[in-house]
């Protein structure tokens, strides 16, 4: 650990020159790395050969302003519980990206599951299109920001017609509760 | 003579299923050929969720993520939310987090400890560790007044100070169960039931889990003492001392026979935790803002802790507004439901699957989220 702290500027300067990274930091232990689609592929595969080899999850965020799907990559290490966020933002009109299922078999399934609420397809991953925990779902991916859930649901579902309730009623008209007797 | 392939469908109505998740399995006899799990029984939305409601709001929502371990969604949550707006928490407030979390943890392997007895057919072990996980949720409800979802971390500390008189009584707790926990090594662990039916069955070995990123008591079933407490300490898990119990064999029979003694290490950080916690304020405000509708700045932030099942996190991505941006959601138990269950489990029997499916602590609701 130490060794590390010592050694972390000479090591970011490192990443920055192989692989034209911005770093930033979250806290002392935790630390978030951009890089560019192009450069993402090698920059995993270096990492996980220094140690970063646990891959916690990989996810992604939609910026819709920007255009932009940012995928991220947390990857740890066990002997010196560092962690990083590596990211990268793909184009949102085009989201194709890698797979790095040969890297992190895991990653299939987080693929599977990016695929699913966000619509970004990864080459290589065949089985990423396979539907996992929404059946027959025919809307956008729904974890877009454009997705409106209240209108997909008036859309799908019929309002609830609810029964008159006299008790509930009788207190609307003392002024026990607030509300609409005929709504 | 061959059988020929049969497809069966193992899910949540089944009484050995644990929890509402499903496998489709090819079975030749009673031998698995090929497995797919299939979950979104219980998916009900929470990332898209949070989104729409307030910092605070969501507090109330998170627990359910994980339904028999819920204080690990409100510390990841909490600690995420701190860690982008760079706030300190009070160091009462951390202590009495960790209490809260152990305590969690004592009551989760219990809980799983029980569970155990449902697919093996030894309901006692049933019996016993819920009758005193319930002893576990009596504090809870007097600390939080709740028993299962107790929405008490709150991004800023925790919701209010410990009520009078309730430390004697978790010291109390902690005598009984530390006496408990060698009955349950004489009476449970070495019957026979238990070593016929789990020796030798759903193994994994070192190199696997760490290729699929199989943490917690999976991986320390293995022989390696990875623990995120010891590795990444949060909050003060570096001020306590306890060990990290591991075993070698990697089979179900190791899984189960860690959880009294992680229960053991538990006490042991609770007794030192009531020792050490000092007095002070509880809770901090985390911007200035108008009551409960605060505004966390811009930022992304990744918080983990050590669940009973492994490593549990959140990422939390904020754009400077009054609700969460993108809220992610890492289960523990992940890897070992989803590629564990399609590539480990073929080669082994029917009534394997649940041990596995059990042991290893798969949780449908937080693969569905």
């Amino acid at each position: 650990m130490t060794s590390f702290t010592n050694n972390i500027q000479e090591f970011f300067e490192r990443l920055k020159t192989l692989y034209n990274v911005e770093l930033s930091e979250i806290d002392s232990k935790q630390f978030k790395i951009i890089a560019e689609p192009d450069k993402i592929l090698p920059l995993l595969a270096y990492l996980k050969e220094i140690g970063y080899s646990h891959l916690s999850i990989l996810t992604c965020v939609d910026w819709i302003e920007q255009k932009k799907f940012e995928l991220v990559y947390i990857l740890f290490n066990w002997s010196n519980g560092i962690t990083f966020l590596v990211s990268t933002f793909i184009d949102r009109d085009k989201p194709v990206f890698y797979t790095v299922k040969d890297m992190w078999p895991t990653a299939e399934y987080y693929e599977r599951d990016v695929h699913e609420f966000f619509g970004v397809e990864f080459e290589g991953n065949e089985n990423c299109k396979k539907p996992m925990i929404l059946e027959l779902w025919n809307d956008l991916p729904p974890l877009r920001k454009d997705f409106d859930p209240l209108k997909y649901s008036k859309e799908h579902y019929p309002d609830r017609e609810y029964e008159k309730d006299a008790i509930h009623e009788a207190r609307i008209v003392r002024g026990d509760i607030r509300g609409d007797v005929n709504g | 003579m061959s059988m020929g392939e049969v497809k069966l469908f193992f899910g949540p109505n089944h009484p050995g299923m644990h929890g509402n998740f499903s496998v489709h399995m090819y079975v030749e006899g009673d031998v698995v050929v090929k497995a797919r799990p299939v979950p979104g029984f219980l998916h009900r939305g929470f990332e898209k969720l949070m989104e729409r409601r307030l910092w605070y709001q969501n507090v109330a929502l998170i627990p359910r993520i994980c339904v028999p371990e819920p204080d690990i969604n409100e510390a990841c949550y909490a600690m995420a939310v701190e860690k982008i707006a760079k706030v300190e928490v009070p160091e009462r407030a951390t202590w009495i987090r960790m209490l809260v979390l152990e305590l969690a943890r004592i009551a989760n392997h219990l809980w799983s400890f029980g569970g155990i007895g449902g697919p093996i057919g030894m309901y006692t072990s049933m019996f016993w560790s819920v009758s005193d996980r319930d002893k576990v949720l009596d504090i809870f409800e007097e600390l939080t007044g709740a028993r299962i979802y107790h929405m008490y971390i709150i991004p800023g500390g925790v919701r209010k100070d410990l009520p009078t008189g309730l430390e004697e009584k978790i010291s109390k707790l902690m005598d009984y169960l530390e006496q408990r926990m060698s009955e349950y090594e004489t009476f449970i662990l070495k019957n026979r039931i238990l070593h016929t039916r789990l020796k030798g069955i759903a193994k994994i070995d070192t190199e696997t889990c760490l290729k699929l990123g199989v943490t917690g008591i999976g991986l320390r079933a293995t022989g390696i003492p990875y623990d995120i407490r010891k590795v990444d300490p949060y909050m003060f898990y570096d001020k306590v001392e306890f060990d990290v119990p591991t075993a070698t064999e990697g089979d179900a029979y190791a899984r189960i026979s860690l959880k009294p003694q992680e229960i053991k290490q538990s006490i042991r950080i609770i007794r030192q935790i009531l020792e050490k916690m000092p007095s002070g304020p509880v809770n901090i405000k985390i911007s200035d803002g108008n009551g409960l509708r605060i505004r966390v700045p811009k930022g992304m932030a990744y918080a983990k802790v050590e669940s009973t099942r492994g490593e549990y996190g959140y990422l939390v991505v904020s754009d400077g507004g009054e609700t969460p941006y993108r809220v992610a959601v890492r289960g523990a138990s992940y890897p070992q439901g989803l590629y564990g269950v399609e590539h480990l489990l073929p080669g082994t029997r029917i009534d394997d699957v649940p041990i596995w499916l059990d042991s290893m602590g798969v949780c449908a609701p937080e693969i569905d989220r």
